[in-house]
């Protein structure tokens, strides 16, 4: 399989985060982007700048008194007590200084990615920053502020009337503001394969939401049990997303790739490894040539084992985007500069060895109920995708 | 709010005594109901749901089908002794009549005047409600000793991490001794684990999130 790929980043991208002890870290940017550098995976591939997005951009799918309250709070010009009530200044979502601006470039890189494949100047197109999934339309929630996977396919939707997209999210977490962004509409197909919302954030993503009125069909959940590792996630992905992308016949891909369902992940409680992340976007790739031309967009997402898992995960998703063979070991020079920063010891191959991570005891059985909620997704949305 | 007035059916589609078996089922599926009061002059003196009409009427392709289905009144077949409910019980008070008497739905009566109805679905929206599963959050389960203080004692520590309890309901716990019950929260954070931590550090045991 062959076509260009961009990577979408600078600097600026890595402005966004919550600062202090805060999960989510931008560190783990510059950790993936030095090791795809020291694997030799960016010496064809200079990084493609982006602009923010405007105003405009944002009130896509975003409410305007939503957007001029996270302008307000990142000038330090609201009260605590009304922004609030749009999620911002919690635990979660705390303030940081010019928040508006980091966030509306995180949309404009993805939205830069989404662009350069719909125009066709790329094939593939990453934007590692991206993928703040659960920012609705007028509030913060779980980390995200302004939703770029929705803003950018609303504005593809704009430029390019009729485009079908299909939005596949397998971070740990149900891709819930997208989904709602575009749940009554049938152009846009969302598939999240997430935990169950049962105990873990947000607590939707349900077999049972399908999308509504003419979007009804469009919505795709697939909840895994707790503690689910590479085997059973990947069987139900093989089982869902290949033929639902296929009945869908969509113009464009977007895929979500938070990796925050390793194992390690201290967030959520399931237990896949670098495999799982090395399946998915080999995936996504073989379905992006057979059903579109090869147009894909890739996103980063959740991912808070940021020195052990994300740089290896996304490092293999570029390895994937591009074309590349992603190499055996961590090069010697990342692990000297970071190791001495970590604090955990850090691995030295790209790929986890398995047995370091053995089946659980009750792997079978979380694999029979997984394997049944595949089947009864197959069961009642393929039949409503046309 | 969980008053039975904030769940009824305010609209409330009624039958007469006199009117027959075919035209209350023809309304039951038109409107998609299974249960109708029935009324004399304003009065409220009976209640019947789809299946009463069906029990009392020869099922499909029997010939004698049709003519049962307009001869049977619905004052034949009605039940009698309704059992209601008031705009401002709890809705917790309706469930457990419900529960109790094994029925799925409460006519709601005010001054003797029949102002809405409630079901077994509207509490079970109201429940959905109270727990707050349809707003994004995390579940999490902790152990509170039974005494005084504990669950305000975890509930600050929840709070000085800043995050805003969504819904909270307590329960007994039904091992372990001394008897204890289990808090469950619904918190607006997606990093629950944090919380867990916090909470583990200061003696309380977390069933959930589990811990490394």
């Amino acid at each position: 399989m062959t076509g260009k790929a961009a990577i979408v980043h600078d600097t600026g991208l890595e402005s966004y985060g919550f600062g202090g002890e805060h999960p989510f870290n931008p560190l783990r940017l510059r950790l993936t982007l030095e090791l795809c550098e020291d694997l030799g995976l960016l010496e064809d591939h200079p990084l493609t700048p982006s602009g923010p997005a405007t105003d405009e951009d944002l009130t896509t799918v975003h409410s305007l008194t939503y957007v001029r309250m996270v302008q307000q709070a990142g000038v330090g010009s609201a009260l605590l007590s009304d922004l609030l009530a749009y999620g911002i200044g919690n635990g979660d979502n705390p303030v940081f200084p010019d928040m508006h601006a980091a966030c509306a470039r995180v949309v404009g890189g993805v939205l830069e990615a989404s662009r350069l494949v719909a125009r066709g100047d790329a094939t593939h197109a990453m934007c590692i920053s991206g993928g703040l999934h659960h920012a609705l339309r007028s509030q913060a929630s779980g980390f995200c502020v302004y939703n770029d996977a929705g803003v950018a396919i609303a504005r593809l939707k704009q430029e390019r009337p009729g485009i079908r997209v299909a939005y596949v999210d397998t971070d740990a977490h149900h891709g819930d503001g997208v989904q709602w962004m575009f749940y009554e509409d049938p152009d846009v197909l969302t598939v999240s394969i997430h935990e169950s919302g049962r105990y873990l954030f947000p607590g939707t993503g349900t077999v049972e939401e399908k999308g509504s009125g003419e979007g009804k069909g469009y919505a795709v959940n697939v909840p895994l049990q707790p503690f689910t590792d590479d085997d059973s996630f990947i069987s139900a992905f093989e089982a869902v997303v290949p033929e639902v992308l296929r009945a869908f016949k969509p113009d464009l891909i977007l895929s979500q790739n938070g990796c925050d369902g390793h194992k390690l992940d201290p967030l959520t409680h399931l237990s896949a490894t670098t495999r799982l992340y090395e399946h998915v976007p080999a995936r996504m790739h073989d379905l992006a040539h057979e059903l579109c031309e090869g147009r894909w967009v890739a996103t980063g997402g959740g991912g808070y084992d940021i020195w052990r898992v994300v740089p290896r995960a996304w490092g293999a998703l570029w390895a994937s985007v591009s074309h590349q063979e992603l190499p055996e070991k961590v090069p010697e020079g990342w692990l000297e500069k970071w190791g001495a920063k970590s604090p955990v010891g850090l691995p030295r191959l790209m790929r986890d060895d398995p047995a370091e991570y053995p089946s659980g005891t009750r792997a079978a059985e979380i694999s029979d109920k997984n394997r049944r909620t595949a089947e009864e997704v197959i069961e009642k949305a393929l039949p409503l995708i046309r | 709010m969980l008053q039975v007035k904030d769940s009824m059916a305010r609209e409330v589609t009624t039958l007469s005594p006199g009117d027959t078996a075919g035209d209350a089922l023809a309304l039951c599926r038109e409107r998609r109901i299974r249960h109708l009061p029935v009324l004399e002059r304003g009065s409220l003196v009976g209640i019947v749901s789809d299946r009463d009409l069906r029990s009392a009427t020869p099922a499909f392709g029997d010939t004698a089908r049709a003519s049962a289905l307009a001869e049977v009144r619905v004052g034949d077949v009605m039940a009698r002794e309704v059992i209601t409910a008031e705009p401002d019980d709890p809705i917790d008070e309706a469930a457990n009549t419900m529960r109790e008497r094994r029925i799925n739905c409460l006519p709601v009566l005010e001054g003797g005047n029949l102002v809405g109805i409630v079901t077994s679905s509207d509490v079970m929206e109201s429940l959905v409600y109270l727990l707050g599963a349809h707003e994004p959050g995390s579940r999490m389960e902790v152990v509170v000793p039974d005494r005084p203080g504990t669950l305000a004692g975890v509930a600050g520590l929840i709070g000085e991490l800043g995050i805003n309890i969504i819904s909270v309901v307590t329960g007994p716990r039904l091992e372990g001794e001394p008897p204890s019950r289990v808090a469950i929260f619904r918190v607006d954070t997606i990093n629950s684990s944090h919380a867990a931590d916090i909470l583990e550090k200061a003696g309380y045991a977390v069933l959930w999130p589990p811990r490394p």
